[in-house]
């Protein structure tokens, strides 16, 4: 599976063509962005692959991935019911180590609950 | 008749230093965001397993460690991580809902251990069955967790061969060793206000601890009492008074006489010594553990008027002139008989210390609450005294560890059906009991 910035890079192309053109047939070009047209002329009419990746995007940032990778990694513990920095600090405490940088981010934003806050 | 020589000469009560650590139980500074039982499984998993972890190189040095996920088929390994006992006459919630009736038959409520339990190691990767004839289940129970060294075979299963423990704690040397002896004792289940207390009885202990009964060799062996420990259960209020509706004002009374009663019997003992109250399952506490310290201290109106009376924690940690108690009114080891086996009340606390832990069914089956930042069960230090209350008789032995602790493991009876309290010598941790009996054999 494509990591996830190479899937960024996807739909973040797919969004400049604004308009929503049919894909052409060019196939000598190796670039990703026909690599896109040529599946999706068989796959959905573009029109909804467009809006699929407009969710995908909502509230996705680099921090949240980072804080995202965080919450995922079980030598922590789980992340369901605890705020991030509160797991955070427990593990500091326990003497993991947890890294540092995501400290300077919950400090920094505002990201308080995990990934399944308010979804579990 | 001649007068009688009044030499009025006091005998002194001895003195003793206390120390309480229940800090580690109150849960007064926690507050409750959300999180769910799993977080006390990862501390505790994490706790026992970073021990095992330094444990290791003495027991199996030469095989290696891996988790769950990293099991392959045919390696000789070592994992650690949570036992899960699946049981299949434990009751759950969802056999009400399950279409067929059950045809297994009634079993009596009080064991749900079965020959076809099994066991299952799981840790943060994954789990695996567990197989072979070394791990009992009928022993263990959900929440323990060990090390095993085995094998997976080829039907996807761990085959164990052997098995390492946490073992018991480090132990803090017991002091005074040739210095005086001073007793405490521990009394539990008084079950003031159930129709088997018997106030007669109770009177009794109580005068004989403050040193109004027996003569002048009864006194001084009542005044090397430094503190009394009573461990759960104190009360026991008529359930059928609290059905929800109002309380006429004579129901109101009958509903707190029996407290009156033991605050009577409490205010005579904290006049003269120290003494610790626990909450047990019948009291009006809180239900999981750990209880908190109120039993309120507005309950005991007479006695809170001395400082030596302490309302405490259920488990509940102190030093007595440094030499450490750690006991519970009896709800982790009833909680061990029903869903594991043993021979007798003892072996199942000598457990519970060699897997360094009070309450290993807690949160599964024992009520608890849901901390995350520690496991207030996990036993950090050996206790040399190590006392279980309101059990059906008085059971003692003591428990040697492999780097020399010794603790003197106590079952206390309940004092409304025994008449029985134990008093423990501080200076060798010998152990003896104090019966009281109004019935007159003929």
């Amino acid at each position: 599976m494509a990591s996830s910035a190479d899937m960024k890079g996807f739909y973040k192309q797919k969004k400049k063509n604004a308009a929503i053109s049919k894909p052409s047939s060019n196939k000598s070009k190796s670039k990703p962005k026909n690599a896109v047209s040529f599946g999706a002329r068989n796959a959905q009419p573009t029109a909804l692959v467009a809006h699929g990746s407009l969710d995908l995007q909502e509230g996705h940032d680099a921090t949240e991935e980072v804080l995202r990778q965080f919450d995922m990694n079980m030598a922590y513990g789980p992340c369901v019911g605890m705020k991030r920095m509160d797991r955070w600090e427990r593990a500091a405490s326990l003497g993991l180590n947890p890294p540092k940088d995501v400290h300077r981010l919950l400090t920094s934003t505002s990201n308080e609950g995990s990934l399944w806050d308010g979804r579990v | 008749m001649p007068a009688m020589d009044m030499e009025v000469e006091t005998i002194q009560r001895k003195q003793s230093l206390y120390q309480s650590m229940d800090e580690m139980f109150e849960i007064q500074k926690e507050m409750y965001k959300g999180q769910q039982y799993s977080q006390i499984y990862y501390i505790r998993l994490h706790l026992i397993r970073t021990l095992i972890y330094s444990l290791l190189p003495n027991w199996k040095p030469h095989l290696p460690v891996c988790t769950v996920l990293g099991l392959e088929e045919g390696k000789e390994c070592i994992v650690v991580g949570t036992l899960y006992k699946h049981m299949k006459l434990k009751p759950t919630i969802l056999s009400e809902y399950s279409k067929e009736m059950s045809a297994a038959p009634l079993v009596s409520p009080y064991n749900f251990v079965h020959p076809d339990d099994n066991l299952v190691l799981e840790d943060e990767s994954g789990r695996v069955n567990l197989k072979g004839s070394v791990l009992s289940p009928s022993v263990y129970v959900t929440g323990n967790v060990v090390a095993l060294h085995g094998k997976e075979t080829s039907a996807g299963d761990f085959l164990v061969e052997d098995i390492l423990e946490a073992g018991l704690p480090p132990q803090l040397d017991l002091p005074n060793k040739s210095g005086e002896d001073k007793y405490v004792v521990l009394v539990s289940g008084l079950n003031v206000g159930s129709s088997s207390s018997n106030p007669l009885q109770l009177q009794l202990l109580v005068d004989h601890i403050t040193g109004h009964l027996g003569d002048e060799k009864e006194q001084h062996s009542a005044a090397q009492i430094v503190q009394v420990v009573v461990a759960g259960n104190s009360v026991q209020i008529h359930h059928e008074l609290l059905n929800g509706q109002n309380l006429a004002s004579k129901d109101q009374s009958r509903l707190s006489e029996p407290i009156k009663e033991l605050d009577i019997f409490l205010t005579q003992i904290a006049a003269g010594i120290p003494i610790d109250i626990m909450p047990g399952y019948n009291d009006p506490a809180n239900f999981a553990l750990p209880q908190q310290v109120p039993l309120n201290r507005c309950l005991f109106p007479g006695s809170v008027a001395y400082n030596t009376f302490r309302s405490c924690t259920n488990p509940h940690l102190f030093d007595v002139d440094n030499v450490r108690f750690l006991g519970t009114s009896g709800q982790n080891i009833d909680d061990l008989e029903k869903y594991s086996e043993a021979e007798d009340k003892l072996e199942f606390m000598e457990r519970t210390l060699r897997w360094r832990h009070l309450a290993p069914t807690a949160p599964n089956t024992l009520g608890c609450y849901p901390f995350t930042d520690r496991d207030p069960f996990f036993i950090e230090s050996c206790p040399h005294v190590y006392f279980v209350g309101n059990q059906d008789k008085y059971a003692t032995r003591i428990v040697k560890g492999s780097e020399g602790q010794v603790v003197r493991v106590v079952c206390i009876p309940k004092f409304s059906e025994t008449g029985i309290a134990v008093m423990v010598n501080l200076r060798n941790l010998e152990c003896h009991t104090l019966s009281f009996g109004t019935q007159i054999s003929s």
